[in-house]
């Protein structure tokens, strides 16, 4: 990052990549208004760690790492303030137009919250945000086989819950 | 040839090497169960995206966007409290415009029988014997189990007030986490709590009513549904704790 110009262009990188940043955050966090407070927090991380970001590797998985790291602190923080918040909601109107849709994703959010984390956070960098095994193993700090089989058992976790049809799809 | 759902899972997942993929496909000619377990793999895998994608469409907020630009005033202070920002966003959506009764009915019609006709079952609501929804799952354990002043962050499903209605069920208001926060009404019935009233939530208003907020906020679809069931006055702690101990029968009438 030597010119200014390599650093507006990160920046407008984390920009685009913004609304995948809150969708992971969400799956990692399940509250919304903590969730985008977490992208806050490490997107100003980021910049200020820009050199620490090889050119080489992908820009949401460097992301993403900071960005679970920025949780663990805060939870850790927050076991210290012993302080419970509230719970809230980001809930916006929709349109019945969208209602079939909003249900379907209601139902795979929900039962993605009920994996265990290990399993939700494998399954959410995988499945839906399409890292490779390499890169999510990298983001969550384990070894790939340990990654496989957390995805693994999250995805049988979700094939029960869903009861998606068997075979049948394309 | 034996392969494990292991490696099935990481061709549907696009991880194989071109020797073991074609070993793969070659299974998958030969074998239907084999192809009808990836098919299960990649049907995973386009529902979680198809489900989630949505997240992606919606605007991002400008703090985040200025932030990415590294136009924060001061990161540090930021890194400091999160309750500052969340005092903020409480006091923004205090400013939310309320929400028509109107269409929180056509919306609970909408999700509920979408809902039925979209798989017959979901993660927190159930069809119940009696013809409607009836919670489930968490938001089952979280009406049975939790007391309204029981607050804790990244629960899926919060019970919040308690009362009890004109036949001397017991009521509970529900709301519901995540990017879908919905927020409800349900009353014992049976075993069962039985759905009421269900609306996407539109962000909390003032509540100037007697009533505490369940979890976080109710709609006022729900504060209506809630005023329209509601015989005499909620339950304190003691009255939910000594409820729960009954297992929410119904009490008879006075």
């Amino acid at each position: 990052m030597s010119t200014n110009d390599s650093v507006q262009n990160i920046q407008e990188q984390i920009v685009a990549l913004l609304p995948r940043l809150r969708r992971f955050a969400r799956n990692l966090v399940r509250n919304p208004h903590d969730a985008d407070d977490v992208v806050q927090i490490a997107v100003e991380r980021a910049l200020l760690r820009l050199d620490q970001w090889r050119s080489d590797a992908r820009l949401d998985s460097w992301l993403f790492k900071i960005l679970r790291n920025a949780w663990i602190d805060e939870v850790r923080a927050r076991a210290r303030r012993a302080k419970i918040l509230m719970p809230e909601e980001a809930g916006e109107q929709i349109g019945e137009a969208s209602m079939e849709r909003e249900i379907e994703r209601w139902s795979a959010e929900a039962a993605l919250t009920r994996l265990p984390e290990d399993q939700r956070l494998a399954v959410s960098l995988v499945l839906i945000e399409g890292l490779s095994y390499k890169d999510a193993a990298e983001v969550l700090d384990v070894p790939l086989g340990t990654l496989t089989s957390r995805l693994a058992r999250g995805r049988e976790a979700l094939q029960a819950m869903l009861r998606l049809p068997e075979g049948d799809a394309s | 040839m034996t392969i494990s759902d292991e490696t099935l899972m990481a061709y549907a997942d696009g991880e194989l090497d071109a020797a073991t993929r074609a070993s793969v496909e070659a299974a998958m000619q030969g074998d239907a169960e084999i192809a009808r377990r990836v098919a299960r793999h990649r049907a995973l895998r386009a529902t979680m995206q198809k489900a989630f994608d949505a997240a992606l469409e919606e605007p991002v907020p400008d703090r985040l966007i200025a932030a990415a630009r590294g136009q924060t005033a001061a990161p540090k202070s930021a890194v400091a409290d999160l309750s500052l920002a969340r005092e903020a966003a409480a006091r923004r959506k205090n400013l939310a415009a309320p929400w028509p009764v109107a269409m929180a009915a056509s919306l609970l019609l909408g999700l509920g029988l979408g809902f039925l006709a979209w798989h017959g079952s979901g993660a927190l609501l159930r069809p119940g014997s009696g013809g409607g929804l009836v919670a489930d799952a968490a938001l089952a354990e979280a009406l049975s189990g939790q007391l309204s002043d029981d607050r804790s962050p990244a629960r899926v499903a919060v019970a919040g007030l308690s009362f009890r209605n004109k036949s001397g069920d017991y009521c509970r208001t529900f709301s519901l986490t995540g990017t879908n926060a919905s927020s409800g009404l349900a009353c014992r019935e049976g075993k069962d709590w039985s759905i009421k009233a269900l609306a996407q939530a539109p962000g909390a208003e003032k509540n100037p009513g007697n009533f505490r907020t369940a979890g976080s906020e109710e709609s006022p679809a729900i504060r209506a549904a809630v005023e329209g069931a509601i015989d005499g006055e909620p339950l304190n702690h003691a009255g939910e704790i000594a409820a729960r101990q009954a297992g929410w029968a119904a009490a008879p009438k006075r």
